[in-house]
Parts: C-alpha cells; sequence; structure tokens
C-alpha cells in the first residue's frame, strides 16, 4: 500500500465573484468572467457551468459543447449573470433563484434542440443582481429525479455582493 | 646500481600509496551515488514500477484512494471537478512548464489522435498553481482544446513525486487503478494498458457492440496483454506462408 492521503472526500466548495455554490456528490462545476460584454459597453459577468457529468473544455454560456456529449440520465445547468442595472426590470421581475418543476421543461426551450432533450430558462434578480438560469435534462424519462437533482444545487446556491 | 634499485623502489611505493589513494576516493564516489540512488528503489512507491499485467481481486485497493481536482484554468476559470464517485474514468496527466520530458507530452497532446483513452474516459492536465509555474509558459504550450488545470492541491493529493507522471483513476470506486511515467504518451499508454487490462489506451474508445461481443473482447485482450501482445504485435497475424 502507498503512504497516500487517506482520503479522497469530495471538494464540494466553488465561489468566486460574489456566488458560492455547495454540489452535491457527482456534480461538478466551472466558473469564469466571460471573454467579451454581451453588449458593448457593459461589464464581464460571471457565468457558472454545473453538471453531473464530466464538463468539457471549450464550452459556450449556455452549454454547447457540453450538451451535446450528455447522456439522457444527465442534466447541465448554466447560471449567466447580466447588468446589475437590468436587476428588478421587467425581464428580470422574478425574486429569488428559480426551482423549475418537471412541467416547466420543453424540447423548444433548449438554445440548441438535441433528440430527447428538455430545458428551461428563466430570468431572475436575487440580491440586487439580475440572472438567466438555463437547465438542460437529458431526457423525459429521467426528468423526474433529475429534476429533483437540478433544484438540491440550485438550493445551495448562495448569492451574495459582488 | 644500488641508487637506481632504490630510486625504482621508492617510485613503486609511490605510486602504489597513489593508486590506493585513487582507488579510495573511487570507493567513496561509488558509496554516495549508492546512497542518492540505491538502483533497486526499496523505498519506492508501487507506482514507480511498470504496473503488473495481471488483474487485481475485485476490491483490493494496489494504489490507494483518488481525489476530486479542483483549480483554475489557463482562462481563469475556476474548477471543480469531480474524478471520485462519478461514471467516468479519469486520466490525469500531471505535466509541467519547465521539465525537458513534458515538452514531449504538451507537443504530442497537439497532435490530432496522438492519445487514445478508453471509452468513456475524461483526460485532464494538471499543472501546478501559478504560485509555483508559469502561466504564461503553459499557456504557450498548453494545445487547445486540452483541459488544463492549475492546482498545486492535486500535486500534493496525487503525491506526485515529478513531472509527467501520469494517474487512472476509477471513478466508480473512487481508486487509483494504475500510475507511472515515461518518455512519451505511447509508452505511458502501453504501460496503462498493461497495467489495467484497458485496451483502449491503445485503440481509443471501442465501436459500439453488443455487450456479449464486448466482454468476450475485452477477456481477449487481457490475456493478450498479460502475455506481453499490444496492437500490431507480428504474433497477432501469424506467419507468411508461400
Amino acid at each position: 500500500m502507498t503512504s497516500r492521503t487517506a482520503a479522497g472526500a469530495p471538494r464540494s466548495v466553488v465561489g468566486a465573484h460574489g456566488l458560492q455554490l455547495r454540489l452535491p456528490q457527482r456534480w461538478e462545476a466551472r466558473l469564469y468572467l466571460r471573454d467579451e460584454p454581451a453588449e458593448e459597453g457593459e461589464s464581464l459577468n460571471p457565468v457558472v457551468h454545473l453538471a453531473n457529468f464530466a464538463l468539457p473544455p471549450g464550452r459556450g454560456d449556455f452549454g454547447s459543447g457540453a450538451v451535446e456529449v450528455m447522456g439522457p440520465g444527465q442534466a447541465f445547468i448554466a447560471l449567466l449573470e447580466y447588468e446589475a442595472a437590468e436587476a428588478g426590470t421587467p425581464l428580470f421581475a422574478a425574486r429569488g433563484v428559480p426551482r423549475p418543476r418537471v412541467a416547466d421543461f420543453a424540447p423548444n426551450a433548449l438554445q440548441r434542440r438535441l433528440p430527447g432533450q428538455l430545458g428551461v430558462q428563466r430570468f431572475f434578480t436575487e440580491n440586487g443582481r439580475a440572472f438567466c438560469l438555463y437547465v438542460v435534462l437529458g431526457s423525459r424519462e429521467h426528468a423526474t429525479g433529475l429534476v429533483g437533482e437540478v433544484c438540491g444545487v440550485l438550493e445551495h446556491l448562495e448569492v451574495g455582493r459582488r | 646500481m644500488t641508487v637506481l634499485v632504490l630510486v625504482e623502489t621508492v617510485l613503486l611505493a609511490v605510486l602504489t600509496v597513489l593508486v590506493a589513494g585513487l582507488l579510495r576516493a573511487y570507493g567513496t564516489v561509488l558509496r554516495r551515488l549508492h546512497a542518492l540512488d540505491p538502483g533497486t528503489r526499496q523505498d519506492s512507491r508501487p507506482f514507480e514500477v511498470l504496473p503488473t499485467p495481471t488483474a487485481r481481486p475485485a476490491g483490493e485497493a494496489e494504489f490507494g484512494p483518488a481525489h476530486d481536482v479542483t483549480g483554475e484554468t489557463l482562462r481563469g476559470e475556476i474548477v471543480s471537478a469531480r474524478v471520485v464517485g462519478v461514471e467516468h474514468n479519469t486520466l490525469l496527466l500531471f505535466l509541467s512548464s519547465g521539465c525537458a520530458t513534458c515538452e514531449a507530452f504538451w507537443t504530442d497532446l497537439g497532435k490530432p489522435g496522438a492519445i487514445q483513452l478508453p471509452a468513456g474516459t475524461r483526460l485532464l492536465v494538471v499543472a501546478q498553481g501559478a504560485e509555483d509555474e508559469s502561466r504564461a509558459d503553459l499557456a504557450a504550450m498548453a494545445p487547445d482544446g486540452v483541459d488544463v488545470i492549475l492546482s498545486s492541491r492535486a500535486w500534493r493529493d496525487y503525491e506526485v513525486p515529478g513531472s509527467p507522471h501520469v494517474v487512472y483513476v476509477d471513478g466508480a470506486t473512487g481508486q487509483i487503478r494504475g500510475e507511472g511515467t515515461g518518455q512519451s504518451l505511447r509508452q505511458v499508454a502501453e504501460l496503462l494498458a498493461r497495467g489495467t487490462g484497458e485496451v483502449g489506451f491503445l485503440t481509443g474508445a471501442p465501436a459500439r457492440k453488443s455487450a456479449r461481443d464486448r466482454e468476450q473482447e475485452v477477456s481477449v485482450d487481457r490475456e493478450l496483454l498479460a502475455a506481453g501482445i499490444l496492437p500490431g504485435d507480428p504474433r497477432l497475424y501469424g506467419s507468411d506462408e508461400r
């Protein structure tokens, strides 16, 4: 046997730019600032990608590059921040991090339509910050369990001040 | 005549002393070199020898537990990559910007098809954190599309003795299945294929086949690997009879 450190305890906390996530088993995360502002003159806002599968490098903000390799029993979450000035405007009128239900998911909500996949997109304001939540499920067959997992992840999302 | 004999005797004595001194110094040098590198490496960990081609009994941990990898990419992305308790296996390739052998690995990683992985295996290249590495040098060396994570913690967790170093982790069990080093990606792939019985390290992801066919092929591959027969070995094709 080796003299390695004893336990491979899960590394499950990711935090930066006023966002903190505690991840459940199997879920991993990547958090970055956009390379370019969404619109001219805007600041560089953070994007979080979460998945219960291995996130590949080189993904688009809405998960292109990742959703193509998803299996039917897997899910992908993208959380994108927009300009603080947008917070509370009609598009971002909803307050608090949404908890999507199975009935909310549909193929026509996908940014990129792929066979079997379902998606949902919600805009909201939390702690004075404007966000878009975009979730993709691998299949309708596994939707109930996956939505439960997604809500479990969102449960542990903390939005503070930047 | 007597004087000549005396002079020769004195010269012989001086030469004897000189040779004895040289031999003693040589012995000291050898002893010190041996202390630095005993050759048999009795204190080494299992990864420092070639992975054994024989299968381990189910459930027996040979290399110990793996760890998730947290760090930062060259783009500044904060990463928490799951390695333990997941469906996929992970090949961790520990490289640095300064080691001469690593250069060949960085170059090979940029060549299409230079690295083959068993189906469902993810490759993570792990360099040390920005405090121990040159981010600019790594950015210049890392090919596009390769997932490079800067994590000194991962180097500590896996007790990486130096670079290049490779670790193959079974995601479902969270155990390390094989590890070692080599001069090239191809050499490392051959060691891993022998050590783990995963011929996918040499041939890439297998095509979709029935479970029965796949099991049979895996079994045959394991036996061939155990016998030291790799893909392309002339013994696989028999002799030409004309």
